[in-house]
């Protein structure tokens, strides 16, 4: 019986685990024109991710950076997409108009994100994550180069739903320290 | 010798030359947002200096070896900022703006109705912002008071994780209005749910027979915990008699359910209510 048992106990280990390495194999953005982003959802509290919703929310993330970079190279603030809302679509909206008012631009070149979902409500009607992303961001006064920065940067990011995507609605860097 | 000494004098005073004009960028490492602070411009001679934020980009012309104020307005949204200095060359230096206190909690209780004693069936969860909408990272406790609309107010704490605290509970024995105050500091937020009576329990019906008609009405509907169910709660009659099998659905009105059937000879009778069945009649023909 307690051979039983400890069977059992390590079949549902393995099943776990096979289980973990499918939604991380598979929630990684494909689109080429997108950055690759990787979410990590393992330990989520207090509700878990449901593999559809995984794949949403890096989906729509990663096409939430396209569209940003795109924006932040162009200044033009028509170019902000609708995966953005409240405060973070504010935001860079706001950034852009200064962007455009100084003559400045940045072009992001984006090596990855890798995402960790930190908590996931009940109702599902928010999600905090943290990414680590790797970026090169260049600065530019008209077509001068000001700065050349490339580093890993974090950002906390809170995403809610709408009636066909996931939204992000707050994206904050933040230093190693905060995490 | 003289002339070796002549080009070391002048080489000495081309690299000072170089360093003086060298503009060099001086920031804090953090600054708390919406505070006004000073960034020192190291070098000599004219620039421009760049900050770049979340949501803000500065641009202006600088006398280097000053000062730069930035205003409180410029350092309102929280994250990485960026100062560069360039008299044709650029230096620059990164520091971050971090939430000021907490100001705002942005919170959810779920579900808006739910049934008297369930486990866990009630969650409560508390994003902490400051007063410019920044989530507040520096970890801090948010107290979830409970008020039920009888008995005793119960409070739990809980801790914020990366800005947000949460807890589950479950809901009280007696239905009502509950209220719970997410209370930080100075800043609270309420919201309210109602109980209401779980499934019925020991439901029970009574006829009262009219000719070849029978009246029929429930006791009041109650849950296991003497609470009634809401009017509106669907209650179902079923007849079984010579003509075939037949249904009613009613709704309770003040506590009670009532409808009537016209019986064929010998009838049975049974009602119920979600997944509680109740007892049952056997007419006997009588009528």
């Amino acid at each position: 019986m307690k051979r039983l048992l400890v069977n059992t106990k390590i079949l549902m280990r393995r099943l776990a685990q096979a289980v973990g390495f499918v939604v991380g194999l598979s929630l990684v953005s494909v689109a080429q024109s997108s950055p690759q982003v990787h979410l990590n959802a393992e330990g989520l509290a207090p509700r878990p991710i449901e593999e559809l919703t995984g794949t949403t929310i890096v989906h729509h993330y990663a096409q939430a950076w396209s569209d940003m970079a795109a924006a932040l190279e162009s200044s033009r603030p028509g170019t902000i997409s609708d995966e953005f809302v409240g405060q973070a679509k504010d935001r860079l909206k706001q950034r852009i108009a200064e962007q455009a008012k100084a003559g400045v631009h940045v072009h992001i070149i984006d090596h990855g994100h890798q995402l960790k979902a930190l908590f996931y409500s009940t109702d599902g009607a928010a999600m905090q994550l943290i990414d680590q992303a790797q970026l090169e961001i260049q600065t530019f006064d008209g077509s001068k180069l000001l700065h050349t920065d490339n580093s890993l940067h974090k950002y906390m990011v809170l995403m809610t739903p709408g009636a066909d995507r996931w939204y992000v609605r707050d994206l904050q860097e933040i230093s190693e320290k905060d995490f | 010798m003289k002339g070796f000494n002549g080009l070391l004098t002048c080489a000495s005073l081309c690299l000072f030359a170089t360093f003086a004009a060298a503009a060099e960028v001086d920031v804090p490492a953090t600054v708390q947002a919406g505070q006004a602070f000073s960034i020192h411009l190291e070098g000599s001679g004219s620039a421009t200096f760049y900050l770049l934020g979340p949501n803000v980009i500065l641009k202006r012309s600088v006398s280097l070896g000053s000062d730069f104020e930035v205003g409180s307005a410029d350092v309102q949204a929280a994250g990485r900022y960026e100062a560069i200095v360039c008299d044709g060359s650029c230096s620059s230096a990164a520091f971050e703006v971090k939430a000021a206190d907490p100001a705002r909690l942005s919170f959810f209780l779920h579900p808006s109705r739910v049934p008297v004693a369930s486990r866990d069936a009630i969650d409560a969860f508390a994003f902490v912002f400051d007063r410019y909408a920044n989530l507040v990272l520096t970890p801090s406790v948010v107290d979830f008071q409970i008020k039920p609309v009888s008995g005793n107010a119960v409070s739990r704490q809980s801790p914020t994780h990366h800005g947000v605290a949460w807890m589950r509970m479950d809901s009280s024995a007696h239905e009502g209005r509950v209220q719970v105050t997410a209370v930080l500091g100075k800043v609270e937020e309420a919201r309210v749910i109602q109980q209401v009576a779980a499934e019925p329990c020991a439901l029970r019906m009574k006829a009262a027979e009219s000719g070849n008609k029978v009246v029929l009405e429930t006791e009041p509907v109650r849950d296991c915990g003497g609470n009634p169910l809401p009017d509106g709660t669907v209650v179902s009659f079923t007849k079984t008699d010579r003509s075939g099998r037949s249904t009613v659905d009613t709704p309770i009105k003040t506590g009670i359910a009532r409808t009537e059937f016209r019986v064929d000879g010998p009838a049975k009778i049974s009602v119920a209510c979600g997944v509680a069945l109740g007892n049952e009649l056997d007419l006997k023909g009588r009528l």
